[in-house]
């Protein structure tokens, strides 16, 4: 295992943040970059319930991070083009990624890499370089997911394609956190949180779980200064993903940037939605169709009722627009679809 | 319903999609017969309810019955070890939380860590997990 960075201000090791008040348990720590939250009620085992958390995650983080040199998928993009084999778990990450874009239409695309390393994405979030001043590439298609090809445990790439799963592979680990999660728990409910893109297990409180929906992950209340009015809905099953223009902002060049790149252009997508909520019986689903959503801009709306997606969608200025029964009321229930529209990977469905 | 929220399915011109296994929902016939069939049967479940008000009241007389008499009988024993009770989610008060337990958000940046090296052939080993809950377990 990797030692802690020194120096780091990273919470590396969990810290309770909820007392077990109304029978919940809660607690978080840093991993991949971003926060992880644990809930789970009778607030029980919890020592397990996190050990079981954690094995996936540094899983998921040695598959699939192209931030860290030891990752698989490091390993791929430094191999150059051809065939690679990979871990079971990468390939299904891969898959997920790969289904996602034949669903989206292309719309979440896994070869965007290359592209958000060019536009100055190419590290860890939290040591971007403000001040980079080197050219921007000329806007242009990214290489396209039908440029990789997955024969079971084998990835094909061509030669300088860069895959990024950040679009599915943080709700594929969210899906399997939760699994794991009940397994170790072995009764009741659990709610895993990566960094805001939320899947639960078992059963849900009095009523499901309730969650703050809102621009940030790091938001706790329904009115902050600079933030879209946020809304709280009830979720009794399934997952809950949230994309956002409004975090991971960059400069580069005099011009302001976000992470979520339009594979058609290779830059960021410039849509009139600031921030997206998608509900789906799967987080990887979820997580795929609110990163579509943010890309489809004035076509996303009719998309995600077509889908079938309940969701919310958030201009620029801060008006909200709900789709497929999105709950209008504070503490509305979330009707999640039981049906997935992405195949589930070689980890199975399970719960 | 608060300002400047509004539902995408009553944006002017929306037409709701018919379901692959339902009528169109436009389809003025279909509900039509629908309240031909209402009329008819709101006097047959006036009949049925006088019958079904009396079969309830004698139900829950008799269920009364029995959990009072069962709740004698399951009475543990003097002497049972405390603590040995099963702990399904039945043996708990369901979970009823009065604040949201987490946020869904776009995922913010929380981890600061030193700065070294890219993933442009250069990345750096970060991020990794310390799997270290020291907490007390309830």
């Amino acid at each position: 295992m990797t030692p802690m960075p020194s120096g780091a201000t990273a919470r590396w090791a969990w810290t309770r943040v909820g007392t077990g008040a109304g029978g919940v348990a809660i607690a978080e720590r840093d991993a991949l970059g971003t926060t992880t939250r644990l809930a789970a009620w009778p607030p029980q085992d919890l020592g397990r319930i996190l050990g079981a958390v954690d094995a996936e995650l540094t899983r998921l983080d040695l598959e699939a991070s192209r931030f860290r040199e030891d990752s698989e998928i490091s390993a791929i993009h430094r191999g150059g083009g051809g065939a690679h084999p990979v871990s079971a778990g990468l390939a299904e990450a891969i898959g997920v990624a790969l289904a996602a874009a034949r669903w989206t239409a292309c719309l979440v695309d896994p070869t965007v890499g290359a592209a958000l390393c060019s536009l100055g994405y190419d590290r860890d979030f939290a040591e971007i370089d403000a001040g980079q001043d080197k050219a921007l590439p000329a806007p242009a298609p990214v290489p396209g997911w039908r440029s990789v090809r997955l024969d079971g445990q084998v990835a094909h790439l061509p030669a300088g394609v860069r895959l990024d799963l950040g679009a599915t592979a943080k709700g594929l680990g969210a899906d399997r956190a939760v699994r794991a999660a009940f397994a170790a728990a072995g009764s009741g409910g659990v709610l895993v949180s990566l960094g805001g893109d939320v899947a639960v297990a078992g059963e849900a409180p009095d009523g499901g779980w309730p969650l703050l929906v809102a621009d940030e992950h790091r938001q706790a209340r329904q009115f902050e200064p600079g933030r879209a009015p946020a809304q709280v809905v009830r979720l009794a099953g399934g997952a809950l993903a949230t994309s956002s223009v409004t975090c991971r902002r960059w400069r580069r060049a005099g011009r302001q940037f976000h992470h979520i790149v339009d594979p058609r252009t290779g830059y960021p997508a410039p849509g009139p939605w600031r921030t997206v909520s998608v509900a789906a019986a799967s987080c990887a689903e979820a997580n795929a169709a609110s990163t579509a959503a943010i890309i489809a801009g004035e076509q996303a709306a009719a998309w995600l009722t077509v889908q079938g997606l309940p969701s919310r969608l958030v201009a620029h200025d801060g008006s909200a627009l709900r789709c497929c029964g999105w709950p209008a009321a504070d503490w509305g229930r979330l009707d999640v679809p039981a049906a997935r529209l992405l195949p589930a990977g070689p980890g199975g469905d399970g719960r | 319903m608060r300002a400047m929220e509004r539902d995408f399915e009553d944006a002017p011109g929306y037409r709701r999609l018919p379901r692959p296994d339902g009528p169109d929902p436009d389809d003025t016939t279909v509900v039509w017969r629908a309240g031909m069939a209402r009329d008819g049967g709101v006097r047959r479940a006036r009949r049925v309810s006088n019958w079904t008000a009396a079969a309830l009241i004698a139900g829950v007389a008799a269920t009364t019955g029995y959990f009072v008499h069962a709740s004698q009988s399951a009475a543990p024993a003097a002497g049972t070890p405390a603590g040995t009770a099963a702990t399904s989610p039945a043996a708990h008060h369901r979970a009823c939380p009065a604040a949201p337990v987490a946020t869904s958000g776009g995922s913010g940046v929380t981890a600061a860590v030193p700065a070294s090296g890219s993933c442009v052939g250069g990345g750096r080993a970060s991020g990794s997990v310390a799997p270290a809950w020291t907490g007390r377990d309830d």
